[in-house]
């Protein structure tokens, strides 16, 4: 009888992503105490939630489908929006119609993977991990990503199988790398014991040392590292802010654009509509059609992310004391002038531009066409850290590369995982720059390239504590004796230098 | 009366749960009957005016200079997280009168 009710589960509920994520976020809610009625409301707009994103993601794919199918057939050329938003579907539809898989396993991960955080956290003196993750639509899409890898490089993988390694995956992602954020974010914020939980982790450690290396150049040549101000720019700038006019202008520019070089001929051959309309008015509303489905992704993701952050945050909270929290990147640029934030994603936009141009002068079989939110969110995030320890220079140099990487690694990305099939990519900074590397263990390793990955992000807290033992803990338990000791540590150094001569 | 708080920011998605959740716990803390919603800078411009007070992160500020002049309390908050700022800005704003607790 108990296998009757377990198969009854499984065919009704596990295999029903949008019902599973519900009731997850419903038991999480009774688990933190919440009254019934307020678990109740949780459950269903987790549940509307997530069917309005499906909604869109269907909606979202057919819009591409004739669009990519045209730019390959007349070009050979595959293109991909590197955008998470964009990229949420193409995730979605690798999972189940690639793999033939449900989206529950991702869930399942997901929920394995804030517990192993937990974990890792809770035993910080072990473990040396001293940050939890709690952005809800980092974990999400983080699971997403996480599961879509493995069952398209390891198809042979079980369900349980997939859950179990992706949710340690996720967990050890998500605690080692905010982990590594944690000196620069207590440098930047001057000890606000927060961390980066998000998607630039391991750019902002990369580029934060790189910064403080150009500060120190500078320093020893006598200069002064020149921090942005607040610099007056032009004020059309301003209409960026809003995603929707953003998206709409990345869209005609690209999408319009290629459509006027693929021609109404071709155009006509791949999708009948075309016939009976202007061509002016169908690609117009073409491109604007995305950034309907956008803004529909954008709304039913917020609702069932923000229950689900509210039960995690909720349970984290009751179970321990003093981790850091991880938080979206976005926090980190109250802790800088607005306009480092506008200059980092000028000049990484910049640098995408030139790759796109380097991309299509090579004839690169794929097309990264980079979306709003990492150029703005990337860029702007590692401008705030690196203007901080290296000034213009330091910014101007980091956002250029993070600019390239998006389209060089997120155009990579999508094409070794077949994303580019859907028209998106979720490739921020760290996933345009090393996630194919996963993928590349995982197909050719098996569950060996998933121990080894496992180890090195186990080993790297272990390193960074071997290199800084004194201060590890203490950055975050008493931030201005940290500033103490690091300010007698790099006293003493030229007082020793002194002495060896 | 319950107080109606509007918290903004960027996508509407990040930083707005971090935010909500920390103005949840810091009214309670206090004892002021408020409630926060969330949303996205462009939405918050155009319905700040049907709230009392309106939190975002300090760049955001320059965007709800109309709402400003149309008696709608905006604080800019240096840190998204830290609930000790939170405090200290509402009981500044208590103080000057801007808002009203009863």
């Amino acid at each position: 009888m108990f296998l009757t009710a377990w198969n009854w589960f499984v065919a009704n509920i596990f295999t029903k992503p949008a019902w599973f994520l519900a009731l997850m976020v419903f038991i999480g809610c009774l688990l933190i105490k919440k009254p019934i009625y307020e678990a109740f409301a949780s459950f269903v707009k987790a549940l509307v939630g997530y069917m309005i994103f499906n909604v869109a993601s269907n909606g979202m794919v057919a819009t591409f489908r004739p669009i990519l199918f045209a730019l390959n057939g007349r070009f050979n050329l595959q293109a991909a929006v590197i955008d998470p938003y964009f990229g949420a579907a193409p995730l979605q539809k690798s999972i189940t119609e690639v793999a033939g898989r449900t989206m529950s396993i991702a869930t399942m991960a997901m929920i394995l993977g804030f517990a192993i955080n937990v974990l890792l956290v809770y035993f910080k003196k072990q473990t040396k991990v001293r940050s939890l993750m709690v952005g809800g639509h980092v974990m999400n899409l983080g699971s997403w990503g996480v599961i879509a890898y493995l069952v398209l490089m390891i198809p042979s993988i079980s369900d349980l199988g997939a859950i179990i390694s992706g949710g340690l995956l996720c967990g050890l992602l998500w605690g080692v790398l905010s982990n590594l954020t944690v000196e620069p974010t207590q440098e930047l914020t001057d000890g606000a014991n927060i961390a980066v939980g998000h998607v630039q982790m391991t750019g902002i450690y990369i580029f934060d040392k790189l910064a403080t290396w150009i500060g120190n150049m500078d320093k020893k040549k006598g200069k002064e590292i020149h921090k942005i101000g607040d610099i007056k720019l032009p004020g059309f700038l301003s209409i960026m802010n809003d995603t929707t006019v953003a998206a709409s202008i990345v869209m005609l520019l690209f999408f319009g654009g290629m459509m006027l070089i693929i021609g109404r001929e071709y155009m006509l051959t791949v999708d009948e509509s075309l016939a009976s309309q202007s061509w002016g008015f169908y690609l117009i509303e073409k491109c604007l059609t995305f950034v309907v489905y956008l803004n529909i992704i954008i709304l039913g993701i917020k609702m069932f992310v923000g229950e689900l952050t509210e039960a995690f945050s909720g349970i984290s909270q009751k179970i321990l004391r003093g981790a850091v929290p991880a938080v979206d990147i976005a926090a980190t640029f109250g802790f800088t002038e607005g306009s480092v934030v506008t200059f980092g994603f000028l000049f990484g936009a910049l640098g995408s531009i030139i790759a796109i141009l380097l991309s299509v002068l090579f004839k690169n079989p794929i097309l990264a066409i980079v979306g709003f939110i990492p150029m703005f969110f990337d860029n702007g995030g590692i401008a705030t850290f690196t203007n901080n320890k290296g000034g213009l220079k330091a910014v101007i140099i980091s956002t250029l590369i993070v600019g390239m990487v998006h389209v060089f690694g997120g155009g990579l990305y999508a094409y070794f995982y077949g994303f580019s099939n859907y028209g998106g990519a979720a490739a921020n900074f760290d996933i345009a720059a090393w996630h194919t590397l996963l993928g590349v263990l995982m197909k050719n390793l098996g569950f060996v390239g998933i121990g080894v990955i496992c180890l090195a992000l186990i080993l790297i807290p272990q390193l960074q504590y071997l290199k800084n033992k004194d201060t590890y803990f203490l950055v975050v338990d008493d931030y201005e004796k940290y500033k103490e000791v690091i300010a007698k540590k790099t006293n003493a150094r030229p007082a020793a230098k002194k002495a060896e001569k | 009366m319950t107080l109606k708080i509007l918290a903004a920011c960027g996508q509407g998605l990040g930083s707005c749960q971090i935010i909500t959740m920390k103005l949840n716990a810091v009214f309670k803390k206090m004892g002021i009957d408020a409630r926060v919603t969330s949303s996205n800078v462009s939405m918050a411009k155009s319905t700040a005016t049907s709230y009392d007070v309106l939190f975002c992160g300090q760049t955001l500020v320059p965007n709800f200079k109309t709402a400003e002049s149309k008696g709608v309390v905006v604080i800019g908050l240096k840190n998204l997280v830290s609930e000790k700022e939170m405090e200290e800005k509402i009981q500044e704003a208590i103080a000057s009168g801007k808002i009203k607790t009863n």
